[in-house]
């Protein structure tokens, strides 16, 4: 009986809290335009969440180009495939590893720095002092970050796969001695722009909102205690990563299998 | 943190990203070899199309003029009807010009030939290629030598 | 000392906010139970009560960042509650409020923070915003440290920047929470001396919350004490001073038992420890 009590109330809540993130989501989005004629709160946001980001993610990205170089050379030699080391690294970087690396990376660095910072907004009474001031916080700060992160994802994606492209080169090219000319002849022969780039941005715009939405909606919903706010800064990146690995399959469903 | 700072450092983050955009359409992709000039669809019948895919590069002569963009089955012969876009440039393909579905390599992928006539006219957006060859099919024709080879031994007897 | 009446418009010419017969609960907890109020026009009045008796919830319905249950609530003869939300923001510009815990944009300078809400309402070039922001510093003497951040200073200098920062639009009303917790006898006394003087330069009216008997007593024109969720009490300080009303008389002079009970409710001790209750 208390195991089924247990769930009833966990399900309840659950839709209690998506519920009120629907309701924020709504009010933040209203508050978008705003945002935009402060370009200047923009741009500082574009900061911290984007350049803030970029080293992790270029390190990531030329990481996990490196592995993908060898793994697909050391596999494709064995069929005398070597040649299409380059098509198999950019395909996979452009449609899954580049958005949802990048999302990952995002959410764990960026969402949970947006999440304890609103979180401790909130917990100081800072965002009740703007409301006071007649200052509508949606506008002056949920609005601009929500537009930074939309902003920052898809570019952080598009150079994560970008370094990874290059990180492959130089173990395929560098290390291995495939042919340059190969190497890209075989990417530029077989990757599509609008098919699998294009596609690829879309999914990192599409995670972008969600991550940013997860994150300033966990700060602003937080406890206003310490405790709250680390809560709260762990559900976002816990629930941000696997939004982005569930979003990540029907995405791909939709887009590349035709569904 | 200075204003200014801040502000040069987003500009090397949004350039970054830009450059990288830039390279995955252009270097990665194909959008500087096929997305320049609008191109024109035409089609072409074939008995079988073999293992031939969306996506299969269109050539002439051995380069790339285009690219498959879809494979159906016509609803009364039954035929596979295969959707080409030729990029706009080669605007200039004869109406006798002919179809092939040929295979890179002996086990390679599969893409169309096309084979130019010697018609005054053009093909343009919506005609039909009339002239056309199906894939070569390596099980049949493995199988033809196989009995091809038997039945001969069996007049041989 | 009767309840403020409950009839008719409310008394614009004497007093600047008023609270009628507020009901309000959290949940099934009931805050207060027909709570009354009137906040004259120019001075300070103190809103005493014991910890958890609510007071600092009556704030944020002045605000309106809550609405009461039932009741009305006045700022200047409007009744708040009717308000639209763009109508609202545009009265709390009227109103500056020192939160308890300063609150402090946090990534922003001294100076920042006090110019925010001039930025926010006005278009006036920089070097008028530059003028005023250093006159309301000047006021808290904390001109010198306009370049600091929230975080390199004590907690009294950021209730001073704060207060600085309640007064940037020159309010009808600015609200002090709790404005004497948390701070070292220095600091209490600057900002004691501070609401007397800058209400009385600046002709505004202050609501101060606090618990603190004595500072509130020294600043105070008129005080109301709460308790139980409605008002047991208001007069001058000497008026409160002198009642012979036991509510009163616990709270002013601080004894442990009284009305309001030493011990939170619970069954009798012999009982709990020999009956062997579940815990």
């Amino acid at each position: 009986m208390g195991m089924v009590q247990g769930v009833g109330a966990w399900t309840l809540g659950a839709i209690q809290r998506l519920g009120r993130a629907c309701l924020f989501l709504m009010a933040s989005l209203a508050g978008v335009p705003a945002a935009l004629g402060r370009f200047r709160s923009v741009i500082a946001q574009l900061y911290s969440v984007g350049v803030q980001t970029l080293l992790i993610i270029v390190v990531a990205g030329l990481f996990v180009g490196m592995v993908l170089g060898l793994q697909f050379y050391y596999n494709l030699v064995d069929f005398g495939a070597e040649s299409e080391l380059g098509l198999l690294v950019a395909l996979t970087l452009t449609r899954e590893l580049g958005p949802v690396l990048a999302g990952l990376l995002f959410a764990g660095r960026a969402g949970s720095a947006l999440t304890a910072e609103i979180g401790l907004m909130k917990a100081t009474e800072q965002l009740a002092a703007m409301e006071m001031m007649a200052v509508d916080p949606m506008q002056r700060v949920i609005g601009p970050r929500f537009v930074a992160g939309i902003i920052a994802v898809p570019l952080l994606a598009a150079i994560f796969s970008a370094i990874g492209v290059i990180g492959a080169w130089l173990v395929g090219v560098g290390q291995l001695g495939l042919d340059d000319g190969v190497y890209w002849s075989s990417m530029n022969g077989g990757v599509d722009f609008f098919d699998d780039v294009l596609n690829g941005i879309i999914k990192s715009i599409v995670f972008g909102f969600v991550i940013t939405w997860i994150a300033v909606f966990e700060g602003y919903d937080a406890d206003p205690t310490s405790r709250g706010v680390a809560h709260a800064t762990t559900r976002t990146v816990v629930s941000a990563s696997l939004a982005v690995l569930g979003l990540d399959y029907i995405l791909t469903a939709i887009m590349f299998g035709g569904l | 943190m200075k204003r200014s700072t801040v502000e040069i450092w987003v500009g090397v983050f949004v350039l970054a990203g830009v450059a990288a955009l830039v390279m995955l359409a252009t270097r990665v992709g194909n959008l500087s070899t096929g997305g320049g000039t609008a191109s024109y669809e035409v089609e072409a019948r074939f008995d079988n199309i073999g293992g031939l895919t969306q996506k299969a590069p269109v050539t002439m002569a051995g380069v790339r003029v285009g690219r498959v963009t879809d494979i159906h089955i016509d609803r009364d012969d039954y035929s596979a009807v295969v959707v080409m876009a030729i990029d706009g440039q080669h605007d200039n393909l004869p109406k006798d010009t002919s179809a092939a579905i040929l295979t890179a390599g002996l086990l390679g992928a599969q893409f169309v030939g096309l084979e130019a006539g010697g018609d005054d006219r053009f093909l343009k957006g919506g005609d039909e290629i009339k002239l056309t060859q199906s894939a070569i099919q390596l099980e049949q024709l493995i199988g033809q030598m196989i009995f091809g080879a038997a039945s001969g031994e069996n007049k041989e007897e | 000392m009767n309840q403020a009446e409950t009839a008719g418009t409310p008394d614009t010419r004497d007093s600047l906010v008023e609270l009628r017969d507020v009901h309000f609960s959290y949940d099934t907890r009931p805050i207060y139970t027909g709570l009354s109020l009137r906040v004259p026009r120019g001075g300070v009045t103190v809103v005493m009560g014991p910890s958890g008796s609510g007071k600092s919830t009556m704030l944020n319905f002045i605000g309106r960042r809550l609405k009461p249950n039932s009741g009305d609530v006045f700022f200047d003869g409007i009744d708040i509650d009717k308000l639209s939300r763009a109508e609202m923001f545009a009265l709390r510009k009227r109103m500056g409020m020192l939160f308890q815990s300063s609150a402090l944009l946090t990534d922003l300078s001294v100076f920042e923070n006090v110019a925010f809400p001039i930025r926010e309402h006005t278009a006036l070039p920089e070097s008028l915003i530059r003028h005023l922001v250093l006159l309301k510093l000047e006021m808290v003497g904390l001109r010198g440290a306009r370049d600091l951040m929230p975080a390199e200073l004590s907690g009294g200098m950021q209730r001073r920047v704060a207060l600085a920062r309640a007064i940037a639009l020159d309010p009808d009303l600015v609200i002090y929470d709790e404005p004497f917790t948390g701070l070292d006898p220095i600091s209490m006394g600057v900002i004691v001396k501070l609401i007397r003087e800058l209400n009385d330069a600046l002709g505004t009216t202050s609501i101060v919350v606090t618990h603190d008997v004595e500072e509130g007593c020294s600043i105070a024109d008129y005080v109301y004490l709460l308790g139980g969720g409605k008002v047991i009490g208001h007069g001058t300080p000497e008026e409160m001073h002198n009642s012979d009303s036991e509510d009163i008389r616990q709270f002013m002079n601080g004894l442990p038992d009284g009305p309001v009970a030493y011990h939170y409710p619970a069954d009798p001790l012999d009982q709990d420890l020999f009956d062997g209750g579940s815990r």
